[in-house]
């Protein structure tokens, strides 16, 4: 780890760390919010049992303890980016299903797409300090997904929320907790 | 006749025989042809089909028909048992040979035959899943027909497993002898994706001049359109996102695997009760759907595994456009605007989309909304050489549809979009010019444009009219504007012609004008100083209207006869100057400047004409002005001045004046700076070309107040009966009005007592005295009781009200006559008593000594004996014969050197003796008493108390002089001495402090000799009644008392059970009658 070795790239790597727990806390909260007002809105069940949703990352890896840092980073940045997407696809169906009305939900989605794609660059920047290559984001981007129906997005978008927010929580303690190897850094900074 | 019934029975026979062989025809002999039939499906050829036997089946069959004797009969072979035949006019004739049989004939009519239409056949049966609509299309195969004819399609739909007939229309049709296509549309109250269904069609042609038998065609094959649960793998809700209006009835289903089981299916948050409408479909049904909110309602099918579901979207259809107005801001763009109307409720893609057509040119501009309920706006070009549009605003949504029109001129629609860039240039003090820029096309208009010009104490209009052009500016000019000072202007347009509406107005802009000498001189006044010496100019300060500047000086002249006295330059801000004259006068200019210049000068005289008998008036304001009048003054030609001067207290006077002209009789003088409560004096001055007369003064107040202080005032004289009161004039401020009246108030009263106002006190004794006459200063209140506490009080009224109270007390002198009556008669009284109690005695006084002093002393009558000798010897009270069973144990021998008591009133009644312990006198004949005796004959001696309040009431003690059985004498000029005990004789058992009977002047000697006495009587001499009234022998019989000591004592008994009550006196309440307190005052006064 090359960069470990440089007192200012640790100092880096923890100020980078710090600073990635806070937007991953602050995000939680705002998807937790984001979720209860999602959920009124769209007139759905807290209780709705939402199939796994195409294209959405799942949080609940087995063994994601025994990963390496880098490995987390690397996953932690795929499901950001594929998250992103998803925000943006939902929160243009938002604008063409509700236009002008309920502008403050289109706000709070916006806003988490905001946080969202900070913390994917948060992540970029980790994975930089560990002199790992950032994997290319697809230049065609994800294939379009299917015409869903209304109903069918609003789970979908049921979804991508509550599994953002597992993904919030996991990238809080992944960065939070001591990495197996190291003991000392982030979990998520450490690399193999 | 027989002939005749010979032709009638050969004619029955014939017909009988044509009937058998008719018969023979249609039923023949067995294997012959019959049950001819003939069916026409087109009404110009028929179908006849007959029956053969087994044998004539095989082989050709000879088929010959005619349909009258004049056409040659037509024959053929078939094998078939059909043929088709034109269709007779009336009847036709058919031989029928087949192989083997007999020719067999058979007559068809045309009743006969019947009309059976062509099966028909679904061309096509399209669904329309959105709309659930099945449109079916067939053909009416009219050109078979010869000629044209009414049709009837009766349309079976039906669903479900196993089927149920959901519908059946008929449709009519007619048939114009061609083949049309028809369609027929049907709209399912339920998704066609639920379930299949399936549509067939059958026809009746009403042929009306066919005379045989006309029947239904027989039904089409069936079309389906299957549902999606007839697809493997297939499910969901349905129908998906539909769009609907309120209050529809709505059918939604769930399709799902075969296997899986629903739990339950919502609308919105509530369960439906489903129905089956298959293996895998189920569904519910939603009455009168209420609006959605902006994300639909939720239909869910859950199942065990999975949630299906829809959203259905429950909107309005559009409203109708209201208030569509259209104009042009600039004949660029045409400006259309409209209410919405009622939300529709839906939302996003659904939305209401409204678009812009305008008919004559033909063009369409779909228009872009934004806002949810504010007025929406839609642009259309100006089209070239185009004046009038036809406009229709149309609207819909996936609900409905709505259109709203509108015909408009738009050279008569014009609204000016707003001016900008409004400058100003001044071109002097009272004139500026305005530019402004117009965007727009006006140049086949005029404009019309109103400058707004606004200062602070004006706003006025101005229109200005000007041909319009194109994206121009545009200038007007503004004058007769006041110099020095701040205006705003501000502008906007309209069209001039066709006045429509105006544009908004511009952005104001701000210009303060330049300066200008002052308009006028100032409001001038002058008076004669004090000395008469000076003259002291005044000026009032002109307006910001007059003064068209800022004032910075003010130049004061004195000519007399063109010659220049005296010049003086004042600066501001004062608003007076002093001019030294001496005893002459002058004409004095003052005239005002600015940094424009100057005014024109203002001019008044310094003279003042005699004047006399000038009066003095009041008046007080009514309403908000302070009326004065005066009687018309013809030599007045010149006019009249009012002059007042303001003043609030210690401030020097600050003059004010108003000037008036000669017709003027009455003013109401009206200031904001008048107060209520303060006095103004006013002086009406004439003018008279040779000067200024005062004509009369006037005192006002703008409102009356009450007093601030009632008078000072002084009791300058006090008799037994009345006092003489003085007061002084109360300060002018503190007046707050005119005085009405001076009243007064007296009463009895004590100064320490708390008491209300006497004035609203209610008492009834009290006595008021009101002085109208304002001159007076005193005032003399008579018929008051001597030696009595009075409180006077004085109060001033005015019409504001009443002051507050100034009081005293007041105590009036003793009546010096009823003391010596009062003290005559009980003397009187007493000497009478003791007269005739001598006189008694003497006469009687064999019987007495006969009775009380018998030659042989009875000893039973011992102690009447001695009541005898007290009477004898003149006690002064009357003692009970109390025979009390106490044997004498011995003998007292007294030596007395005191006369017979004498027991005076002014004794007993002394309060020195009841405050004080005697310090001499008493003990001095207390040395001389000898005790020998310890229970001697008890006399009780009763003193009641006067007649007082105290709370002690009246106390009984028993005096006693052991030696003489007299009470001791004490004369009152006697002062006891303090030393008593040192000087006291033999006292058994103790010496009773003194100071314990003492009220005040507690010395240490005597609490050191407290401290040494010895034996102390089981009671707390502190306690005991020190406002027992008693006789002068009171003092004397406590220190006899005190050298008894013992409770069992006779003559202690009264103190060593003290009231309980006299413990609380503080002090003792001298209730008894003095013969000092004739002479004695009040402490207080």
């Amino acid at each position: 780890m090359a960069a470990a070795d440089s007192p200012s790239a640790a100092l880096r790597r923890r100020d980078l760390c710090s600073r990635g727990i806070r937007l991953a806390g602050k995000m939680r909260a705002d998807v937790v919010d984001l979720l209860d007002a999602y959920v009124e809105q769209q007139g759905l069940d807290a209780s709705a049992s939402v199939a796994a949703v195409e294209g959405v990352p799942l949080a609940a890896v087995e063994r994601w303890d025994e990963q390496t840092g880098t490995q987390r980073l690397l996953e932690n940045l795929a499901a950001y980016r594929a998250f992103r997407a998803l925000l943006a696809q939902m929160l243009e169906e938002q604008r063409e299903q509700l236009g002008e009305a309920d502008a403050g939900l289109g706000r709070a989605l916006a806003a988490v797409l905001l946080q969202v794609s900070a913390f994917a660059y948060h992540l970029e920047e980790l994975l930089r300090l560990e002199s790992r290559g950032i994997p290319g984001e697809e230049e065609d981007g994800p294939p379009p997904p299917p015409r869903l129906s209304r109903f069918e997005q609003k789970l979908r978008g049921l979804g991508v929320l509550r599994e953002l927010a597992h993904w919030a929580v996991r990238s809080e303690r992944q960065l939070a907790k001591p990495s197996p190897a190291s003991g000392a850094a982030p979990g998520l900074a450490e690399s193999p | 006749m027989w002939k005749n019934s010979s032709l009638r029975c050969l004619l029955a026979l014939a017909i009988l025989c044509l009937r058998s062989l008719i018969y023979s025809q249609e039923i023949g002999s067995l294997g012959d042809p019959q049950n001819l039939k003939c069916v026409t499906h087109n009404l110009q050829k028929m179908l006849c089909t007959w029956d053969v036997s087994s044998r004539g089946r095989r082989g050709q069959t000879d088929f010959c028909y005619t349909t009258n004797d004049l056409t040659p009969q037509v024959c053929f072979k078939t094998k078939e048992r059909r043929v088709e035949i034109p269709i007779p006019e009336s009847s036709i004739t058919v031989t029928i040979k087949s192989s083997g049989t007999a020719t067999k004939e058979f007559v068809i009519h045309q009743k006969d035959i019947s009309f059976v239409p062509i099966t028909p056949h679904i061309l096509s049966l399209m669904p329309d899943f959105p709309t659930s609509t099945l449109n079916l299309k067939w053909s009416d195969n009219g050109s078979v027909f010869p000629y044209g004819l009414d049709a009837l399609w009766q349309i079976q739909i039906l669903r479900k497993e196993p089927m149920e007939v959901v519908t059946q229309v008929t449709y009519y049709s007619k048939l114009t002898h061609e083949d049309v296509i028809l369609s027929w549309n049907w709209t399912s109250d339920m998704p066609l994706e639920c379930t299949s269904h399936y549509v067939k069609i059958r026809c009746y042609i009403n042929a009306t001049q066919f005379v045989g038998s006309k029947d239904w065609s027989d039904w089409s094959p069936t079309e389906v359109i299957p549902g999606k649960d007839t697809e493997p793998g297939e499910s969901g809700v349905f129908p998906l996102d539909p769009v609907v209006a309120v209050g529809s009835d709505l059918t939604f289903c769930c399709v799902h695997e075969e296997d899986q089981r629903i739990t339950n299916m919502t609308y919105g948050s509530k369960s439906y009760t489903m129905m089956q409408l298959s293996s895998r479909s189920h569904a519910i049904r939603v009455l009168n759907a209420n609006v959605s909110n902006s994300s639909g309602t939720n239909v869910v099918c859950r199942l065990e595994n999975a949630w299906e579901g829809s959203v259905v979207f429950v909107g309005y259809a559009p409203d109708t456009p209201q208030n569509l107005s259209c104009e042009t801001p600039n004949f660029l763009i045409i400006k259309c605007t409209w209410k919405p109307g009622r939300p529709s409720g839906l939302y996003g893609e659904r939305r209401t989309k409204y678009s812009l057509f305008e008919r004559t040119s033909g063009r369409n501009v779909s228009c872009e909304v934004s806002g949810l309920n504010k007025d929406h706006v839609c642009d259309f070009p100006v089209l070239p050489a185009q004046k009038t549009y036809d406009f229709i605003l149309g609207v819909s949504n996936p609900i409905g549809q709505a259109k709203s029109s509108l015909l408009v001129d738009i050279t008569q629609r014009v609204h000016p979009k707003t001016p900008e860039k409004l400058t100003v240039t001044e071109n002097n003090s009272t004139s500026i010019q305005l530019r402004w820029f117009i965007n727009g096309s006006f140049a086949e208009i005029r404009l019309l444009c109103q400058l707004e010009i606004s200062s602070s104490h004006s706003e006025r209009k101005l229109n200005v009219s000007t041909p319009g052009r194109k994206s121009s500016t545009y200038t007007a000019q503004v004058n007769e504007l006041h110099p020095h000072t701040k205006y705003q202007f501000r502008v906007r347009c309209s069209d001039a012609d066709h006045f429509w509406r105006w544009s908004d107005w511009s952005r104001g802009v701000e210009q303060t004008t330049s300066e200008a000498p002052p308009a006028r001189g100032p409001d001038i006044w002058r008076e004669r100083s004090p000395s008469g010496e000076n003259v002291i100019v005044f000026w009032k300060p002109l307006s910001p209207s007059e003064s068209n500047g800022i004032i910075v000086s003010h130049e004061v002249s004195c000519y007399l006869l063109d010659m220049l006295l005296e010049h003086k330059v004042v600066l501001e801000p004062s608003n007076s100057t002093e001019i030294k004259l001496g005893k002459s006068d002058c004409v004095i200019s003052v005239v005002a400047r600015n940094n424009a210049g100057s005014s024109p000068p203002s001019r008044i005289t310094s003279v003042e004409l005699p004047s006399d008998n000038v009066t003095t008036d009041q008046a007080v304001a009514v309403g908000n002005g302070i009326n004065i009048s005066w009687d018309s003054y013809p030599n007045m030609t010149c006019g009249y001045i009012v002059k007042w001067c303001h003043s609030s207290g210690s401030e020097p006077c600050s003059v004010d004046w108003q000037k008036f002209p000669s017709n003027t009789t009455s003013v109401v003088i009206k200031s904001a700076l008048f107060k209520p409560g303060v006095r103004y004096n006013f002086s009406l001055y004439g003018c008279k070309s040779m000067g200024y007369q005062l004509l009369k003064n006037v005192t006002g107040y703008m409102k009356e107040l009450p007093p601030k202080t009632a008078p000072n005032f002084i009791v300058e004289e006090t008799s037994s009966d009345s006092i003489l009161v003085k007061w002084e004039d109360i300060p002018i401020e503190e007046c707050r009005g005119f005085f009405k009246r001076i009243s007064s108030f007296l009463c009895k009263g004590e100064k320490d007592a708390l008491k209300p106002r006497l004035s609203e006190s209610g008492n009834p004794e009290l006595k008021v005295n009101n002085i109208t006459d304002l001159t007076k200063k005193s005032m003399k209140i008579l018929d008051l009781q001597g030696k009595t506490s009075y409180q006077l009080e004085l109060q001033a009224y005015t019409a504001g009200g009443l002051s507050p109270p100034n009081s005293l007390y007041v105590v009036t002198k003793e009546d010096s006559v009823g003391l010596i009556i009062a003290i005559l008669i009980p003397v009187a009284v007493v000497v009478l008593l003791g007269v005739l109690a001598s006189i008694f005695c003497y006469r009687k006084r064999e019987w007495i000594k006969e009775t009380f002093y018998p030659e042989i002393p009875n000893p039973e009558n011992s102690k009447a004996l001695q009541f005898q000798r007290n009477i004898c010897e003149g006690n002064k009270t009357l003692k009970t014969l109390e025979m009390n069973p106490c044997t004498p144990n011995s003998v007292e021998v007294v030596e007395t050197q005191s006369t017979a008591p004498k027991i005076e009133d002014t004794e007993m009644m002394s309060p020195a003796a009841e405050t004080t312990v005697p310090e001499d006198g008493s003990e001095s004949e207390m040395e001389n008493h000898v005790v020998v005796s310890y229970c001697p004959p008890i006399i009780e001696e009763e003193i009641s108390n006067p007649p007082t309040d105290e709370p002690g009431g009246s106390s009984q003690v028993v005096y006693i002089d052991i030696q003489s059985m007299y009470q001791p004498q004490i004369k009152p000029e006697e002062e006891p001495e303090i030393d008593l005990v040192t000087t006291a004789g033999y006292k058994p058992q103790m010496q009773l402090s003194i100071s314990a009977l003492k009220i005040e002047g507690h010395s240490p000697v005597e609490e050191e000799l407290d401290k040494t006495a010895g034996y102390r009587p089981q009671a707390n001499t502190n306690a005991w009644n020190m406002g027992t009234p008693d006789s002068p022998g009171s003092v004397e019989s406590n220190n006899e008392n005190a050298s008894f000591g013992s409770p069992c004592s006779i003559n202690s008994r009264q103190f060593l059970l003290p009231p309980k009550d006299d413990e609380d006196s503080p002090k003792p309440i001298n209730t008894a009658w003095s013969f000092t307190h004739f002479f004695q005052n009040k402490p207080n006064d």
